[in-house]
């Protein structure tokens, strides 16, 4: 039977997966994919245990509709900061973005 | 009571005159004599009106008026005045004298063209010195009293464009600053003990020590306290060892010398000895000291002026070893003589100096030996200063003769025989050195060079005049009159008020000393009946010693040479290698370094700050499992 | 059965996700990023919530993807397809397979077994929505006027240039 526990390791990976994909990418735009990765591995998690265990509720998926939102609101400004940026440097590569720093 | 209380207007008046000098002096140069002058002569008017308000409340009661300036802890402190016999007088002379000088300073200093600055710290110094007078607590006192030394300072180095006054005015500041050190940390004694700055109180204390009672003084504290005043007082008055700086500063312009140098900050220390007797009274051994002081420095100071050449350092001289003996007769409990005779010598030497001003300022020279015989060519400036010397040498009716028999009396009363003696050979001196100046620069023939030389205007004599007069006829005051007041025994006293009484083996002693010293130097000095080389060829190296001024500058310029300035070089360098390089920067630069390594860390790339962050939560979630859920 | 779609589905999920952290092309990254939504979408179903396989459907894959390939074009990275990962990758790669170790770790130290999956009922996931939740529901309409905006601001052309 497929049990609660495989949805969490599918989760698990995919967040892990997209934690890498922030840690090694270069492009800004290449880092935002990976975090809507790490946030769809969240939603995984989040259904699937209002799925299994909250019958009532269904806490989970509301808020996972947020989470959806919220994502969707972040990706637009988060876009348009890279947009910004590009205008300003002519690159989206964040090793240009280094003047936080002494 | 309400009319001693206007005495603050005195220094106020004058200080905004130093205000408005500042302001405006620059851009309307007339308005500063007339600001400075018009604020003396409402200081002279206010006197008589204290004058008169001392005498209907008590002429030689002793008032104090304090008002509260600000508190610091639990301490407050005070500004006021005292109103007492001592303090009229002085407020009489500092005023009556900064009038005479400033008016003639009109004449003297009219084409000078930094006018406005010289009447600025005139006014500033007559409204500091008045202070100084009417001071009623240490603090305030101290205040007043830096305030005057650094007016003198200004003054003697009036024409900075010039090395000399320079050098005397930096001389001048650092001696008197080390003996008000000394009196500063004698201020801060007395305060320790009584807790307060008021002299009232201080006093009291005193007096309750003397006679033996309980008081917030010890006798130990108290000893030390008054001799470290004395010693503040020495610098001001030029005692030895600190008399070095008052014949350089001379370099000033002469009616400062007269104002500042002769007759009223000179003083100052004799003022503040007299105003504190009551500590000295109280410790008697510290009295010793001041006459010791006194006698010593009038000695040598006089045997200096026989010797000098130079008109104003005879007079400097002459100035020393007057404060001298006025400090002789505070030591031997002449309070009385002490007061009376810095009044004779303030109006006389103020006089002196002004009439040595109008025959410089006619000659352009200062050296006795190229003058002569301007009595015919200047008879007012000739018979004023004669009347000076002869009040100085104390001749019988002049002013000085009144004060100095004062003083032999109390020297008589007081200290031994040995005190007595020196005191009537310092009365010879004064009376021959007077002598030799007046002799020499105004009898014998004109010399070719000083044909051109012609009487000073009407402000500079009519100064003089008026400063002749007092010098004339102040020493009546020590007789009585019928009108309620008896003489000047029984307005200035400290405490026990007595009669002038004339001792006539010891008037006559000093009367027949006066005259022979004023007999003799017309041969000596003028007509050569005795051959003055085969006496100086006798005494050649006494009289070197006497014209080097016994070493006393070489010795100190030794001392600051090889000690002063080698230990002075050495923690010079103590501060910069140690405090600095290693105290101060030794911190701020290991830091430094510090940082310069840590900052490697911070490389500003967000992907690398993402790692640690992910590191860390690692680490955090690890350690939640293995503590708590493990 | 359900086995077979669920290792299906996993499969899509990992390997598009794999795919966009690991292609060089941007371009590709985002259509493997498609992938895996896809596969996410694919999950609701299988966790019997049609409706949010539907809003994943409609937003992540109609919006967002759209928008950052919007992205991809506006900044020309599409011009410049490889990028290379930048030089801590390796230690990058550790961190995730640490972090996916201690996650796993974690998970089945105490596996939950439950395997009872519920259908959400729509109508009450509708109603909770618009009375217990309504707040949060407001807020979040906010925050999207708001990041709306900000978008705006951000991206539009400055006047002087």
């Amino acid at each position: 039977m497929i049990t609660l526990v495989h949805f969490q390791i599918v989760s698990a990976a995919l967040f892990s997966i997209g934690l890498y994909g922030v840690m090694a990418r270069r492009s800004a735009i290449l880092i935002l994919m990976s975090i809507e990765l790490m946030l769809n591995a969240v939603n995984i998690n989040l259904v699937a245990v209002a799925s299994f265990l909250d019958p009532d509720r269904f806490a989970g998926i509301i808020i996972t509709i947020f989470v959806i939102t919220v994502a969707a609101a972040e990706v637009g400004l988060a876009l348009a900061i890279v947009l910004r940026l590009f205008r300003n440097r002519a690159t989206i590569n964040v090793d240009n973005m280094d003047l936080m720093k002494w | 009571m309400g009319l001693m209380e206007l005495a603050w207007i005195i220094p106020a008046s004058s200080f905004f005159a130093f205000v408005g000098i500042i302001a405006f002096g620059r851009r309307i140069p007339f308005v500063s004599p007339m600001l400075s002058i018009g604020a003396i002569i409402v200081g002279c008017i206010l006197v008589f009106v204290v004058v008169m308000g001392r005498i209907d409340a008590d002429p030689t009661g002793i008032d104090f008026f304090s008002r509260k300036w600000f508190e610091v802890g639990g301490t407050e402190l005070m500004l006021g005045m005292i109103i007492d016999p001592l303090s009229i007088v002085m407020l009489g002379l500092v005023c009556f004298v900064s009038l005479m000088v400033q008016v003639y300073s009109l004449s003297y200093m009219r084409h000078d063209p930094k006018l406005a600055w010289y009447y600025a710290i005139h006014a500033l110094f007559a409204a500091s010195m008045i202070l100084v007078v009417l001071a009623d607590n240490f603090l305030l006192f101290y205040v007043a009293w830096e305030l005057v030394g650094l007016c003198s300072y200004l003054l003697i180095g009036f024409w900075w464009e010039k090395r000399e006054p320079v050098e005397a005015a930096k001389k001048a500041f650092i001696t008197t600053r080390i003996a008000d050190v000394a009196l500063l940390v004698g201020i801060l004694l007395l305060f320790h003990e009584v807790g307060t700055f008021s002299m009232k109180e201080t006093f009291y204390q005193a007096q309750l020590l003397g006679a033996g009672e309980v008081s917030e003084l010890s006798s130990g504290t108290t000893m030390i306290a008054t001799f470290l005043l004395f010693i503040g007082a020495m610098g001001k008055s030029a005692q030895i060892p600190f008399h070095v700086w008052l014949p350089d500063a001379m370099a000033g312009p002469t009616p400062v010398s007269a104002l500042i140098h002769a007759a009223t900050m000179v003083v100052a220390g004799v003022y503040l000895v007299a105003r504190t007797f009551a500590l000295f009274e109280a410790v008697p051994n510290v009295l010793l000291v001041v006459s010791i002081v006194g006698l010593v420095t009038s000695l040598l100071a006089s045997t200096m002026a026989l010797v000098n050449t130079d008109l104003k350092r005879i007079l400097a001289y002459s100035t020393i070893s007057h404060l001298g003996l006025m400090m002789l007769s505070l030591g031997a409990f002449g309070y009385t003589a002490a007061i009376f005779h810095l009044v004779a010598h303030g109006f006389s030497k103020a006089l002196l100096f002004l009439g040595a001003g109008s025959v410089s300022h006619a000659s352009n020279q200062t050296d006795i030996r190229k003058m002569g015989g301007f009595i015919k060519v200047m008879p007012i400036t000739a018979i004023t200063f004669g009347i000076g010397a002869l009040s100085l040498g104390g001749i019988p009716i002049f002013a000085g003769f009144w004060s100095k028999d004062e003083i032999l009396i109390a020297v008589f009363n007081h200290r031994n025989f040995l005190f007595l003696i020196g005191t009537l050979f310092v009365g010879f001196l004064s009376a021959l050195y007077m002598a030799r100046a007046f002799y020499l620069v105004f009898f014998g023939d004109l010399k070719n060079e000083n044909k051109s030389v012609s009487e000073s205007p009407i402000l500079m004599t009519a100064p003089l005049i008026l400063l002749a007069i007092p010098s004339l006829l102040f020493g009546f005051s020590v007789f009585g009159s019928d009108e309620g007041y008896g003489g000047i025994g029984r307005f200035i006293f400290f405490e026990n008020a007595h009669d002038f009484h004339f001792n006539v083996l010891l008037g006559s002693i000093s009367v027949i000393l006066a005259v022979v010293a004023f007999g003799i130097s017309k041969p000596l000095y003028i007509t050569r009946k005795f051959d003055l080389n085969r006496i100086k060829k006798y005494f050649s190296g006494l009289i070197r010693i006497c014209e080097r001024g016994y070493y006393f500058d070489q010795v100190y310029e030794w001392f600051f040479d090889r000690i002063v300035l080698v230990s002075s070089r050495f923690i010079a360098w103590l501060d910069r290698a140690v405090v600095n390089d290693v105290g101060v920067n030794g911190p701020a630069n290991s830091m430094g370094w510090t940082a310069s390594k840590l900052r490697l860390h911070v490389t500003g790339k967000v992907y690398n700050y993402a790692l640690v962050m992910v590191l860390g939560s690692m680490i955090i979630g690890s350690v939640w499992w293995i503590m708590v859920a493990g | 059965m359900t086995w077979l779609v669920f290792t299906v589905l996993s499969g899509i999920i990992v390997g598009g996700g794999l795919g966009v952290v690991t292609t060089r092309n941007v371009v590709h990254a985002a259509l493997f990023l498609l992938v895996s939504l896809i596969g996410v979408a694919g999950f609701y179903v299988l966790l019997l919530s049609e409706f949010l396989a539907v809003v994943q459907i409609f937003i992540y894959v109609g919006a967002i993807v759209i928008v950052l390939l919007f992205g991809i074009m506006l900044t020309r990275s599409g011009e410049y397809p490889r990028i290379a990962d930048n030089e801590q990758w390796p230690a990058a790669v550790l961190m995730g397979l640490g972090f996916f170790a201690l996650l796993a770790l974690a998970l089945l130290t105490h596996p939950n077994l439950s395997d009872e999956r519920n259908e959400i009922n729509l109508s009450i996931l509708g109603e909770s929505l618009f009375t217990d939740w309504a707040l949060p529901f407001e807020i979040a309409s906010i925050l999207l006027l708001i990041a709306l905006v900000g978008a705006v601001v951000l991206a539009r052309e400055d006047k002087k240039s």
